[in-house]
Order: C-alpha cells, then structure tokens, then sequence
C-alpha cells in the first residue's frame, strides 16, 4: 500500500498537470502561440526551426470565391487554423494525371477542387474549430516519409512527441499510425507510442491506444524496440528551441522527420496527454522533479542535461528481455568464502580471460589460508610440464596425490604465462555481483603488483552482458 | 429545524422544498467534483450532473430513510428512461442530420424539437396506458432533460459517439450518486437543523481544487507502469 503511494509520486496524473505544469507555466499569450498554428509557424521560423512551408491561406468567402486552384503544387496538406485532434485535415498526395484540379488522397480516392472549396467553405465557418467560431484554412507543404519507418507507419507520417520543462527535454515517444487509428499518429484513436531512450534516440518498450503494452506493429509485425531514430540531437534541439521560443513552460513538442529535409517542426502543444509514461515505462513526475529548479543557459546545455539524466532505459530493457545483467568492465563484487566470511572488492570484468582468480591476499581475508599454506609446502617442481597437452595429466596426476589431503581445494589448473608454467589452487566459493549469486571455481594467485584484486573470467560470466562503455 | 429556517419557512412563506433544494445542492456540487478531481468520472462538466440529479428529485419526489438502491431505481424509472431517450434520439439525429450539413445551432434547434416531440408523446403513451407517473410531472424537469441532448451532441461532434456515450452513462452514474445524496432523509435533517454547515463545502473545494495526487481511474490507467517502476 505505501509502496503503491510512494510509487505514485513518480507519476504524473491530470490533477497535478494542471494544477502545477500547465496552469502556471503555460501563460496565456503562449497558448494563444500554440493554439494559432499559422502564428506558431511564424514565431518558430524566426526562431530558427524549420516548420513546413506555407503555401497559401483563406480566412473569408471572398477569398475563397477569388482562390486560384491550379496554383496548388502535386502535392500538399489542408488544415483549419484552430483546429484540434488532427479533425478537418486532408493530406492529397498527388494531382491526378492529367488533371489540373484535382489530387488523389492516400487511400487512392480522388479528390477534385470543388471538394476541396467545400472543405474550406466548412473550416472558415468553424466546423472544425472549439466551440464554432470562425476559422482560417491553410495550405502547407507535405512532409514526406523517412525510408526507415515505412514498414512502422500505416498510410500517416510518424511523428515525435517530446515534453520540455526548464529548457529540458524530459521525455519521448516515437508516435506511429496505425490502421486502427485511420492513419493518424494519435494514440487516442489507437495509434501507437514507442518509449525512447534519451540519451541514445533509440527506442524501448511501446503501447497502442491508452494502455494497451505491445511488442510488435499489429500491421506488420515489426519489432518496435530498439528503432534508432535518425537526427536525434538535431530533434532535441529543435524542441527545446520551441519552447524557448514558444514560451510555454511545459511543452509537448511534435515533430516529423521528413524524407529530404530532416527534422521539421509540427506543431506546438499546450496540453500534452500522459500516455507518454506508458510508452515509456516510466513517472514523468519524477523526471519533472529532477529538471525543477536547474539554471539551464543554453540549448546545448538542456539537450545534455536531458540525455544525461533520463538515458539508460535501453539497459534495462536489455535486461529484461535477454534476462541478464548489464554490468561494466569494472564492478563491485562480493566474494561469499569459508563460514559466510564476506569481502568486497573491485574486480576487473574480463571477457578474455576463461576463468575467475583473485589475489592470495583476498583468499586469505576469505578463509582459504590453510588450504594456501599446505598447497605451498608442496615441492612443484616435481611437476615438469613440458608440453601443453601435458597440463591436464599434470592436474590429475596432482590431485589424486594431494587433493584429499589439502583442506578446501577442488582443483588445480596449469597456467602457461611469460613467466613459465605455474600451478594454481582452485578453490569453490560464492560472489555477488549487480545483485546476481554466482557460485565459482576460483584460482588463487599473486595478483599484489595488479590494479585489481580480481578477476572475473567468461566462464561466471553466463548471466551478464558486458558493457564496455560503462 | 434550526429556529432561524423555521422563521423563513413559517414567517416569510418560502415552501421548504425550495430552501432544502438551494440548501443541497452546493453539496451535490461538492461531490460531483470529488468524482472529478478524485475518482476520475469526467461526466459532462459539473452543470449537467448535478442539474440531472436535481431534476431526478424533482421527479420523484421521495425519501430515503436509509440507502436502498432498489427503491432509488423504482422511484427514477421514468426519469432514466427519458435521459436514455433523449441520448438515442440525439444520437439517431445527429445520422440523420449529417446528410444535410447543417450549421451547429440549427442542427440542435431541430434535434430539440424531435425531442419535444418525443416526450409529448411519451406523456401521451403513458396515459393511455393509465401510467399517471408521466403525466403528473413537471414540465421544467423535462425540459432540462432535453437540453442536455445539446450537450451530448457537441461532446459527439468534439470528441466522437464512443466519448460521447461513455461520458453519458458516467454522467447518468454521478447524477444519480448526487441523487441519493439529494433524497436521503438524514441528510436533509441534517441541513435543516445546521444550514450554516453547508458552507464547510468551500474548505472542502479548496482542498479537492489543491489535490494534486493520482485519480483513482489513473490507478488503473497506469498500472503497468505503476507495477514497472522502482
């Protein structure tokens, strides 16, 4: 119970949205930014973000009636100035051969400009503006689909939605449209949010409608983790620009990647919905909490501070569908040895190596200082080992001679090194390591001129991944 | 009775019934936006829920010695069954009319009268059938069932039918939550005998205006990342 109250504190419900995000930090004269698209696009060119083009607008009846159609390109979007929910757009994708006006939308059906007169007539009359007033319709650039999402996207363009507070981009989601949801990537309507890592753009986990956790694109079955998406930084950028910009405190930043130019910013949002933390799998109140308070000067610096603090969701996902642990190439462990007795050490993580040894000193502080002392009494030199092959008969030979007078020891192993051939004790015990209780065949040896007193070898390494980066 | 409602009731001649309504009704307020801000029942805004549970007491006229859903249910049939009317036909027309692309306020205006329509003849119905339960009702009550046709349909054109219907049934749900507030006797004696306490429903909306925690439909919404996070 406490724990579901706790956990609750990381997460961001409409109350709290409001009541401190949107409310305080989303002024009125920026929402009258944001809700005004074509004044939106404006600001943010000045701005130095790259919006789609306009192409013409129509604000009365007389302008409509005096409109030219045939100066409409192929290809291009119409839109209510005011409108909501993506309602009132047509997206035509081509003019129709031979026809001066007429286009054909993505379904493949025809639209001619006399549907099109009607559609405007309807958007300047308010049809697709809150409460009905009147509207201006636009006409702007189409944005193009990048090559790598066409087999995520159905008939839409995906977009990328990312909240900004205090010039930081918090969090992400890759938005992709769906069959179910008419080629829109609204999630409302049941297209789908894909998590993204910050630090890397690449992404995670994902969820269709409300809250509906998927793996794969129901259309196509694609895999939808681990989409490295394009532009990453330049995105981020853009966004936090935006609201500079913008001025509305606490942002939802839409923007699409376009097929020849890059990023483009869409569209501003004053009210972004809270799915996003689904898609991710993660509070974005807790993310909030984090930025709140930080002296962010300048772009580059938010960008960082976005990536720094709210990357690493990769590698937890990592970790859950593989089911092993991520650890770096150096790592704490405890070594568990004789009677329970307990030492943590730093110990160097070494894919190269096949099996684990640690430093005669550590297998002392362990309990294994009897077994050391009665193995060194013995006279190895009587041992000769000449060939390589000739190892493995030198360890049996060894152990049927001693290994039951040696208290502790389970083994010996033969160990060519620049120095000549050595025999090494082997003794069973137990380590933890990032929360993991392996049971292992150590070696013991002089490691006390080395930087680590251990090291763990490939052969306890079955239930890691090794992240050399880290 | 406080002594102070008495003087009102007896002295100035305002019916009871009129001083009990004002008197509730900043209560039934108070829970419909405990059902917002704390559960998560969106309804269609705090008017319509709370008008429609006004209108439900109006209809029935009953009290409540204790809570007895059975009765509660008994005593609305004509009020529930005119509001499912009334969002059908807002419905039905809202098929019909598309055809003709009409402007909003005519396209409600016409929506009103089939409605109007409607109830007369439901009232007409009812007492052929020798049912007098219809006919003895009051006329505003009714129309205020009709008017809420217009906020079913510019929720329906806004946010699409599912929205619309869903948020019909929870409107149905608190206004009813709001009526049994309405009709329960010891409630009632309750503000009669202490009217001034009915204002301890500011602090009240104070606290539920500064509430900033999770709604309890988020619980539910978010529960797999609830159960993900650390």
């Amino acid at each position: 119970m406490f724990t579901l109250l706790r956990k609750s504190q990381k997460i961001l419900g409409m109350n709290a949205r409001n009541l401190h995000y949107v409310r305080p930090l989303n002024l009125k004269n920026a929402r009258a930014i944001s809700d005004d698209k074509i004044l939106s696009k404006n600001v943010l060119k000045k701005a130095g973000v790259a919006v789609p083009e306009l192409i013409a607008k129509i604000g009365t009846r007389e302008e409509l009636e005096n409109f030219d159609w045939s100066q409409l390109p192929d290809s291009f979007v119409v839109k209510p100035n005011r409108g909501f929910g993506g309602a009132g757009i047509i997206v035509l994708f081509g003019r129709k051969k031979g026809m001066k006006d007429a286009w054909v939308k993505a379904d493949g059906s025809v639209v001619t400009a006399h549907d099109i007169y009607t559609h405007v007539h309807n958007i300047i009359e308010g049809m697709f503006s809150l409460s009905g007033v009147s509207d201006i319709a636009f006409f702007e650039e189409r944005l193009t689909l990048l090559k790598l999402f066409r087999p995520y996207a159905y008939r839409g363009i995906p977009d990328v939605r990312i909240i900004v507070y205090n010039k930081v981009p918090v969090m992400a989601m890759l938005r992709l449209p769906t069959k179910k949801s008419g080629g829109k990537a609204n999630l409302q309507l049941g297209g789908i949010g894909v998590g993204i890592d910050m630090a890397t753009g690449t992404t995670t986990t994902a969820v269709q409608g409300k809250r509906k956790i998927i793996e794969r694109t129901p259309d196509t079955h694609m895999p939808l983790s681990g989409i490295k998406i394009p532009y990453w930084d330049d995105i981020l950028t853009m966004a936090v620009k935006a609201q500079e910009a913008s001025k509305l405190g606490f942002l939802g930043a839409d923007v699409v990647i376009d097929r020849d130019r890059g990023p483009v910013f869409l569209e501003l949002n004053a009210r972004p919905g809270l799915s996003i933390q689904v898609a991710n799998m993660a509070g974005l109140k807790e993310r909030l909490d984090r930025v709140a308070g930080l002296k962010i000067k300048s772009v580059a610096r938010g960008v960082r501070v976005g990536k720094d603090l709210f990357g690493g969701e990769i590698e937890e996902v990592l970790e859950q569908t593989s089911g092993k642990r991520v650890i770096g190439s150096v790592e704490e462990v405890t070594f568990i040895g004789k009677d329970n007795k307990r030492v943590t050490v730093k110990a160097k993580i070494d894919t190269g190596a096949y099996s684990t040894s640690i430093d005669r000193k550590l297998a002392r502080e362990l309990g294994f200082g009897s077994t050391l002392d009665a193995f060194d009494k013995i006279n190895l030199s009587a041992f000769s080992i000449e060939k390589k092959g000739d190892g493995a008969v030198a360890e049996r030979v060894f152990m049927k001679e001693y290994g039951s007078a040696i208290e502790g020891l389970v083994d010996v192993s033969v160990v060519w090194s620049s120095s000549g051939v050595t025999i090494r004790p082997i003794v069973k015990l137990y380590f933890i390591m990032d929360g993991v209780r392996v049971p292992a065949r150590v070696n013991i040896v002089d490691r006390s001129h080395l930087q680590y007193p251990a090291i763990i070898g490939k052969r306890n390494l079955g239930k890691f991944l090794v992240d050399v980066s880290k | 009775m406080s002594p102070w409602i008495n003087s009102i009731v007896v002295n100035l001649g305002i019916p009871d019934q009129t001083v009990l309504i004002l008197l509730m009704f900043p209560l039934v307020a108070t829970l419909v936006a405990f059902f917002r801000q704390v559960i998560g029942i969106k309804a269609f805004g705090i008017y319509t829920p709370s008008i429609i549970a006004l209108v439900f007491f109006m209809i029935s006229d009953a009290r409540y010695e204790s809570f007895n859903i059975g009765s509660m249910f008994y005593d609305l049939r004509y009020g529930i069954a005119i509001y499912i009317a009334v969002i059908a036909i807002g419905m039905g027309m809202r098929v019909i009319l598309k055809h003709f692309r009409l402007l909003y306020l005519p396209r409600v205006a016409i929506t009103m009268t089939f409605l109007s329509f409607t109830v007369l003849g439901i009232l007409i119905l009812g007492a052929y059938m020798q049912r007098t339960g219809f006919a003895t009702m009051y006329v505003f009550p009714l129309i205020v069932l009709v008017v809420i046709a217009e906020k079913f349909v510019a929720v329906q054109i806004e946010k699409g039918t599912k929205t619309a219907l869903f948020l019909a049934v929870e409107t149905l749900v608190v206004a009813l939550c709001g009526y049994a507030l309405l009709s329960s006797q010891t409630i009632q004696n309750f503000v009669f005998l202490h009217p001034f306490a009915v204002l301890l429903t500011i602090p009240a909306n104070i606290l539920l205006g500064r509430w900033t925690g999770l709604r309890v439909t988020e619980y539910i919404r978010f529960r797999d990342v609830l159960a993900h996070i650390k």
